[in-house]
């Protein structure tokens, strides 16, 4: 955990020497330290960025600089950005391809939950058909299971408040009803 | 020129795959895609203004200027109708959910698909002409899917509003772009997924975003340059309103007005961020000048705390007159609504009785409420309400933390689906849903234009839901006859000469029905959920009937990418 740690310290330091990069791929070196060289995250709390929506990306950075969502890592590297930067960046990672993490389908009786969870909130409205997400909604099928249950857990307390609409849907529904989510989601 | 049309060619064969939106949903098929062969004479507004005559073409979204969806041709016919079958089915490259209403000008199909693509077909054989495939922005934000539900042609011109809030003149032999205008800040949760109406060289269009906080509009553009021309905010300055207690149907809506009072004098008046988005096309009315329409849901949903008043003009019919966008006369359903049991599905203009059995210019509305509202078109006033097409229980239960149940759920009623009108039977033929749902509500300060419900709609799992056909008789309000379907409709209807109804299903089947008895004469499986409105035209002698099979994003139907037509042997 500390070394861990020391290795997000690290890339910080190496990022902000390169405050006045020039190229895409300059910008985006430093994000690969934690949210890893093939696009699969170095830790499980850290959540795909590889192949995730554009307009989602694109806001999710745009929050972090505002500091609409709180987060001591995404804050200082977000707030160097401008908007044509972010967009940019959140262009360049929806290019790449979603990385497959290897997670396990959930089994029958928690994906059945799942679905009737899913289906009572109607989670596709928005994050569409098998999870795939478009535009300022995110992809949420196959990722990381850990960063899952870490941010609908921020949603439900509103440490993660840049979108009160989210945390509404995500208090409404039972803690035991988000699991199975969590686990079918990561699974597909 | 030439450049441009290579442009074109780009668009039509393969941005669809660059845009990065939604490649999961899109089906790629290598189409020969010959450009510049819709042969249709430019669209006059004289044939506009005749459309509900016209049995050759179906030149409007729903159908004419009154939007009766009441077709006039009659080849297809009750006796007959069991011998319908698919002339052709055109694949579109977009397996997401289909709104779109076919428009037909002279044997030539306009249709669009989610993420506003749009294809111009032959009508007689479905064969492409052309393709449009949008290069969407990388910023949409929209509640319920990334819809369209069609164009409108006017002069050579097929007229487009896209997902992330564009206007836009297409040209209708080869599809090129002519021009864009943007409507309004997608970020701030704008988004267009309605089927503009043009009429008098204006393109009328309203906006989405009445789960994001935004300010409403209905706006005429220039039709030949696409310049704004007026603009009317459905939320007036002073939004706050009479204070209504009691909707229109006189039931109680438990409003805590001095609570609201109080919150007033503290706040001043909400009317920047209170939504009211116009989901449907407006009816124009040719002799007054005057377009009526129905204006959406405040923001946000559930929570009422934030929006003192009865928060004018949303949940509303409203009148504006068409060269100016100025105000005309306006009818609250609900007043300060916190269940978004809004106003979506599109007005049409009917002769009613009025109270006294006397014939005048009325207008009606289906409701989310599940009534079928009457109105006289003079001043907007309420003449009567339906009986309930669907059960209504607990009305109007405040939103609570834990949820509480209330009949209809939030999705009505009757959805943004438009109804059709037999005028000579005075019928008004409607699809419903029954979808038992708790209202949660929950506090939060207006969030930069992100998703702002105040709570949520939730399903209630371990209740059976189901849908309808109603036949409501709108002179009397009294329901003539009733078809129980397993499933919540979503789409749209059409009445026909032929003394028929056709309309389709999230479970594939898509049927016609006696108009005046509701009795099933055919049925079809497309395979995937009928939930869009029909057309219908003639090409060749022949009368056609052509739907899109796309499911639906909102209630989770089976995706498809079909437009399907059906014609007698
Ligand atoms: C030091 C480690 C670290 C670095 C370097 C880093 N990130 Fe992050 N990133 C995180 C963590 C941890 C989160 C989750 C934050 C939270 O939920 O509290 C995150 C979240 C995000 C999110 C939100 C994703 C989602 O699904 O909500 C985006 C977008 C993002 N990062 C982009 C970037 C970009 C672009 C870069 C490079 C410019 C970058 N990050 C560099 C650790 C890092
Ligand atoms: C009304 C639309 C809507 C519905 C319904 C909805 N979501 Fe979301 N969801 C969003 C939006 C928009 C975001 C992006 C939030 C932001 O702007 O930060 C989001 C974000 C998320 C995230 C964060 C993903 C990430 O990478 O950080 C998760 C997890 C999530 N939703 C799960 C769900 C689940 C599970 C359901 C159903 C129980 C659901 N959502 C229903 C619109 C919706």
């Amino acid at each position: 955990m500390l070394g861990k740690q020391m290795m997000c310290g690290a890339a910080l330091l190496l990022m902000a020497g390169q405050a006045r990069a020039e190229t895409i791929e300059d910008k985006v070196a430093v994000c690969a330290g934690c949210h890893g060289e093939a696009g699969k995250p170095i830790d499980k709390t850290i959540p795909t960025i590889w192949g995730q929506q554009a307009g989602y990306l694109y806001i999710q950075l745009r929050d972090f600089k505002r500091g609409d969502r709180k987060s001591e890592i995404m804050q200082p590297i977000a707030t160097q950005f401008e908007r044509d930067d972010m967009l940019a960046i959140a262009e360049y990672f929806s290019q790449k391809p979603w990385p497959d993490l290897g997670q396990p389908r959930a089994p029958k009786d928690v994906a059945a939950k799942a679905l009737s969870a899913s289906a009572s909130v109607g989670c596709p409205a928005c994050h569409l058909d098998r999870f795939q997400g478009d535009g300022t909604v995110p992809r949420l099928a196959g990722m990381g299971r850990d960063y899952l249950a870490k941010t609908i857990a921020d949603f439900r307390t509103r440490a993660r408040g840049n979108n009160p609409g989210m945390s509404d849907l995500m208090i409404a529904t039972s803690p035991d009803d988000l699991a199975a989510l969590v686990e079918y989601l990561a699974g597909l | 020129m030439y450049v441009k049309g290579l442009a074109a060619f780009a668009a039509a064969v393969g941005v669809g795959l660059l845009s990065g939106a939604a490649i999961a949903q899109e089906v790629k098929q290598e189409k020969q895609s010959v450009l510049g062969n819709a042969n249709v004479p430019p669209v006059t507004q004289e044939q506009l203004n005749a459309a509900d005559k016209n049995a050759k073409d179906f030149l409007l979204t729903n159908g004419n200027y009154a939007q009766t969806r009441f077709y006039p041709g009659k080849q297809i016919s009750r006796d007959n109708v069991k011998n319908l079958h698919v002339a052709w089915i055109f694949q579109t490259d977009v397996k997401e959910s289909l709104e779109t209403s076919p428009i037909v000008v002279d044997g030539v199909m306009y249709v669009t698909t989610s993420f506003s693509h749009v294809y111009a077909l032959d009508a007689k054989t479905g064969q492409q002409l052309w393709h449009y495939a949008h290069k969407m922005g990388p910023i949409t934000v929209y509640c319920c899917g990334p819809n369209n539900r069609g164009v409108q042609v006017l002069g050579d011109r097929v007229y487009l509003a896209t997902l992330d809030s564009k206007l836009m003149a297409l040209n209708a032999k080869t599809g090129e772009v002519v021009w864009t205008t943007n409507i309004a800040d997608p970020e701030l949760g704008y988004s267009e997924t309605m089927a503009p109406t043009v009429v008098k060289d204006k393109v009328l269009i309203g906006t989405n975003g009445g789960e994001y906080g935004i300010r409403g509009f209905v706006r005429a553009y220039d039709a030949k340059t696409g310049k704004q021309l007026w603009n009317f905010n459905t939320i007036p300055e002073n939004s706050v309103g009479v204070w209504a207690t009691k909707d229109a149907t006189g039931r109680d809506m438990h409003r805590n007005i001095q609570a609201e009072k109080d919150m007033l004098a503290k706040i001043g008046d909400p009317y920047a961020k209170l939504g009211g988005g116009v989901w449907q096309n407006p009816s124009v009315d040719l002799a007054t000048n005057r377009i009526y329409f129905v204006v959406g849901n405040p923001s946000p949903d559930l929570d009422g705390s934030n929006r003192p008043g009865d928060n004018l003009y949303t949940n509303s019919l409203v009148s504006l007159d068409l060269d100016t966008g100025k105000y005309v006369c306006h009818f609250q359903y609900i007043a300060h609504d916190v269940w978004d049991l809004d106003a979506v599905s599109p007005t049409v203009l009917v002769d009613v009785k009025d109270k006294g059995g006397k014939t005048i210019p009325g207008v009606i509305h289906a409701g989310k409420t599940g009534h079928i509202y009457v109105h006289d078109r003079k001043d907007c006033s309420l003449i009567r309400f339906s009986e309930a097409m669907v059960p209504q229980e607990n009305m109007w239960v405040l939103p609570t933390k834990e949820g509480a149940r209330m009949l209809p759920g939030a999705n009505g009623g009757v959805e943004w689906s438009p109804i059709a009108t037999d005028p000579g039977q005075e019928l008004a033929y409607a699809i419903n849903l029954h979808q038992p749902m708790t209202y949660h509500v929950e506090s939060t300060a207006y969030p930069n234009g992100k998703l702002w419900l105040g709570g949520a709609f939730k399903v209630i799992p371990s209740e059976k839901q189901s849908g309808n056909i109603t036949a409501v008789n709108y002179n009397t309000g009294k329901i003539k006859w009733q078809v129980k379907t397993p499933e919540p409709m979503i789409g749209g209807i059409l009445a026909t000469a032929g003394g028929l109804v056709f309309t389709g299903e999230g479970n594939g089947k898509f049927a016609a029905y006696n108009s005046s008895s509701g009795k099933e004469l055919w049925s079809f499986r497309a395979g995937a959920g009928v939930n869009a409105p029909p057309s219908s035209y003639m090409v060749g002698g022949k009368q056609y009937v052509v739907v899109g099979a796309g499911g639906n994003v909102q209630l989770d139907f089976k995706r498809g990418n079909n437009i399907i037509a059906f014609t007698l042997d």
